[in-house]
């Protein structure tokens, strides 16, 4: 019972710390709300990610022929755009179009040449529009670039079906007149219009679409998705960070005389350290409980099954106090603990979350997630991904294992390192 | 002079402990070479399209191949052969994100497509991508693109065969197929394209030119504004430690005046994030090819404001906080907060609106949006010198506040 006594005492030193509050809770929920609100979680609830509208200055110096211009209908396409997703505004000067993006005022420049109808007439003609971009943005010069493909490639592909049928009719000894070609591009665009009109009310899809094995489950979706992962890498960041701040304590109460004082007691040493690494798992127990609670009631997170969820807790916070004993272990006082706690729980905890970038930036790349299975919050943050993704069980065994072998090691070291330290 | 040897003692005593290397060097160029990964992906790949298993079951029929190649000319994806792969296994890469989709062309579809009344009766091909993810929509519509062109290559060799029926040929199958072939491999060459363009740098048609120097050029800003806040812990520790052991209150009670203890600090603090800052531009230019010096005199105003405006908060946090754990309370959450604020960790345009506007009240973004005007957007002087008076109006305004409460010390 009195390493009990000593795990509550050490627990009700924790929770009115300032340490604790702000980084255990303070800072998790804080960042959570940051990156609800970051991705428009405040406005548009669990319907939609929200992204700022792209802002597109679009320059059309097509003539135009025969009372057609292909600038302007690719121009019009770019106005009437979703307006969620993209914003363009027609001007006459390119140059100011390309001041504007490099001013940030624009995204994208999107720039329709001269002669541009006239090379889509002209068999022989080419011409290119021209996209300038902001480089430092990647999202929304995709969207408009995607949208003036489209429009590009069905004039290319009327212009492509004509040059066929001329050049594979020349090659045969067989010559078709202009009006021919005209007729050939004009019943191409018949039926390019209709497979489009096809393809936008779903009724004839080029390919059938299915989820992946994982997506076939429950899992959160939307904005709701993209901040559970956040809370999740958050929760873990954090976790670490308490366990090895709690278990500073050790350090701290050597250091203030109180530590020896208790050795001179009665009380078997193993008592004094096993009350304090209890009131480590404890606290990180209240600290994940109570995160897993808030952001589900708060942020709508669905963090899976009772069962998974419990057994992930379980296996964080051990592995998260295992190693916070272990690094202290190593520690010759608070003062070296401060930077050290800084240094090495920043360094890893961002390589553990190296998923939660990777799942939330389109550009990512997805290879550098096996970098992050070299900590243990990586593993801890996979556990956690797997079950918000609508796992189960079965998915997490592997994880879990991982972290409690990790915890029995790092425990195992730091306890035979503070035995000899105290022998 | 006083200023100056209060300043040399601070310097002296963060020169001899080894936790300042580490914050202040080797912690930012390590994380600026991770996020240049994490955001430009693994050892310079040479094709950064996203990458789509292609699985035939078709046998290598005409559809499937031509299919294949127009694939290979997407500008967005590229096509990775799955030859002995089931259906699961393709499943799972793209659960695992090992591949951004897997589409599967199944038996018959070639048959059945081509065929004159099989067009709606044909199989249709399946794709497997995870349309919640970015890659999967971008994966999506690389392959509507490539499927749009397929078809209408089929209407182009219809076309064109009815045409030379027309004009009293005969289009037997290998016409068709001559056709066909001449119509998919025009997209190699396309008569309409579109030419990328961005400031400071010029690609080529339908290209994006992206080195590995444009990667890190991403990560380096971020990551040494995020880590000059990081590297103040040392720095605002002095103060403190002054202030515990009695030493702050001797000095005050000597002719030492008041803005003299405080200007040494922040000299010291100063001189510290300009090193600081001054080594990381010199490895991002040297050794990552971020070409900061592109503008020196633009590099140099944002490094002197950033350095300002960094050693202010320093000074703040140190004239604040009462113990070692609040400084470290106070530099790391605002370091957290202010970079994830200011689109240190994560570019602001995947964020909303309001978050991008509440983001550019944060002096990071500005010191970021500085460097990268310079490094990313190849711009010169003239536009870095309204964040660089922004972030030095933040950098006054820290000043001002640690002056007002150091009156009351």
């Amino acid at each position: 019972m009195k390493a009990i006594d000593i795990a509550l005492k050490d627990i009700w030193h924790s929770v009115r710390n300032a340490m604790f509050l702000v980084f255990g809770l303070g800072l998790p929920l804080a960042t959570g709300a940051l990156f609800y609100f970051a991705f428009g979680g405040l406005a548009g609830g669990d319907e939609g990610f929200s992204i700022a509208p792209a802002q597109v200055q679009v320059v059309n110096l097509d003539e135009g022929q025969m009372g057609f211009s292909a600038g302007e209908l690719l121009a019009t396409v770019l106005q009437d755009a979703i307006p969620e997703l993209v914003q363009a505004r027609q001007v006459s000067d390119p140059a100011a179009a390309r001041t504007a993006v490099d001013r940030q005022q624009a995204a994208v420049a999107v720039i329709i040449p001269q002669g541009f109808t006239a090379a889509i007439m002209d068999l022989e003609g080419r011409a290119a529009v021209e996209i300038y971009q902001d480089p430092t943005l990647t999202l929304s010069p995709s969207i408009v670039r995607g949208i003036v493909s489209r429009i590009v490639d069905g004039f290319a592909a009327t212009k492509i079906a004509a040059a066929t049928a001329s050049s594979q009719l020349a090659a045969h000894d067989t010559v078709v007149d202009a009006s021919g070609l005209q007729q050939i591009a004009l019943q191409y665009a018949a039926w390019s219009t209709a497979l489009s009109e096809g393809q936008q009310s779903g009724a004839g899809p080029f390919f059938e679409i299915q989820a992946p094995p994982a997506q076939e489950q429950q899992g959160n979706e939307g904005v709701t998705g993209i901040l559970a992962l956040i809370m999740a890498g958050m929760m873990v960041f954090y976790v670490f960070f308490t366990g090895a701040a709690s278990a500073q304590s050790i350090l701290l109460e050597e250091e203030t005389g109180t530590l020896p004082r208790l050795f001179t007691t009665p009380t078997p040493q193993s008592t004094i350290l096993g009350g304090k690494f209890i009131s480590t798992f404890l606290l990180l127990s209240v600290q994940v409980v109570t995160l897993i609670v808030v952001s589900a009631l708060i942020f709508g997170v669905n963090w899976g099954e009772p069962l998974p969820v419990a057994l992930v807790i379980f296996a964080l916070v051990i592995v998260a106090s295992s190693f916070g004993i272990f690094v202290t272990s190593f520690l010759r006082d608070t003062r070296q603990g401060g930077i050290v706690y800084g240094g090495v729980m920043t360094v890893m905890g961002m390589i553990g979350m190296i998923t939660v970038f990777t799942g939330t930036v389109p550009t990512a790349s997805s290879a550098m997630n096996t970098v992050s299975l070299t900590v243990p919050q990586g593993w801890a943050v996979r556990a956690w991904r797997l079950l918000i993704e609508g796992g189960g069980l079965g998915d997490v065994l592997v994880p879990v294992a991982v972290m409690l072998a990790a915890g029995i090691v790092f425990f195992a070291i730091g306890v035979l390192k503070f035995r000899k330290r105290y022998a | 002079m006083r200023i100056l040897d209060i300043a040399l003692k601070d310097l002296r005593q963060l020169v001899f402990d080894w936790r300042t290397a580490l914050f202040l060097l080797l912690m930012p160029i390590g994380f600026t070479l991770l996020f240049s990964l994490v955001f430009g992906g693994v050892g310079g790949e040479e094709d950064p399209r996203l990458p789509v298993g292609f699985l035939d079951r078709d046998g290598d029929s005409v559809l499937s191949t031509h299919l294949l190649a127009l694939l290979d000319a997407s500008e967005s994806i590229r096509p990775e052969v799955l030859d002995d792969v089931d259906l699961e296994d393709a499943a799972t890469r793209v659960a695992d994100q090992e591949l951004a989709a897997v589409v599967i062309v199944p038996a018959g579809y070639s048959e059945q497509l081509l065929s004159p009344a099989g067009g709606d009766q044909a199989p249709k091909p399946a794709v497997i991508a995870d349309l919640d993810s970015n890659a999967g929509q971008a994966a999506q519509s690389g392959l509507q693109a490539a499927f749009a062109r397929l078809l209408g290559a089929i209407e182009a060799a219809n076309l064109t065969s009815q045409a030379y029926e027309a004009q009293g040929g005969t289009a037997d199958q290998a016409f068709w197929n001559e056709s066909f072939a001449s119509a998919t491999q025009a997209w190699d060459d396309p008569p309409l394209t579109i030419t990328a363009s961005e400031s400071g740098a010029q690609a080529g048609e339908g290209e994006e030119t992206r080195s590995a120097a444009d990667d890190y050029a991403h990560s380096s800003a971020g990551i040494m504004v995020q880590f000059a806040m990081a590297g103040l812990i040392g720095a605002a520790e002095i103060v403190v430690v002054e202030r515990k052991t009695g030493t702050m209150r001797r000095l005050l009670t000597t002719s030492v005046a008041r803005f003299e203890i405080i200007l040494g600090h922040f000299l010291a603090m100063l001189a510290m994030i300009l090193a600081q800052l001054t080594v990381l531009i010199l490895f991002g230019q040297l050794l990552l090819g971020v070409d900061y010096l592109r503008e020196p005199l633009g590099a140099l105003l944002m490094l002197l404001t950033t350095a300002f405006w960094a050693a202010s908060l320093g000074l703040l946090i140190g004239i604040f906080a009462r113990t070692e754990e609040q400084i470290v309370i106070f530099s790391i959450g605002l370091m957290l907060v202010l970079s994830g604020l200011g689109g240190a960790w994560m570019p602001l345009e995947f964020t909303s609106e309001t978050f991008q506007t509440v983001g550019h009240l944060m002096p990071t973004a500005w010191a970021i949006d500085g460097f990268e005007n310079i490094v990313v957007r190849g711009l010169g002087l003239d536009s870095v010198l309204l964040p660089a008076a922004v972030v030095l109006g933040f950098a006054v305004v820290f000043f001002a506040v640690a002056v007002w409460r150091f009156r009351f010390e």
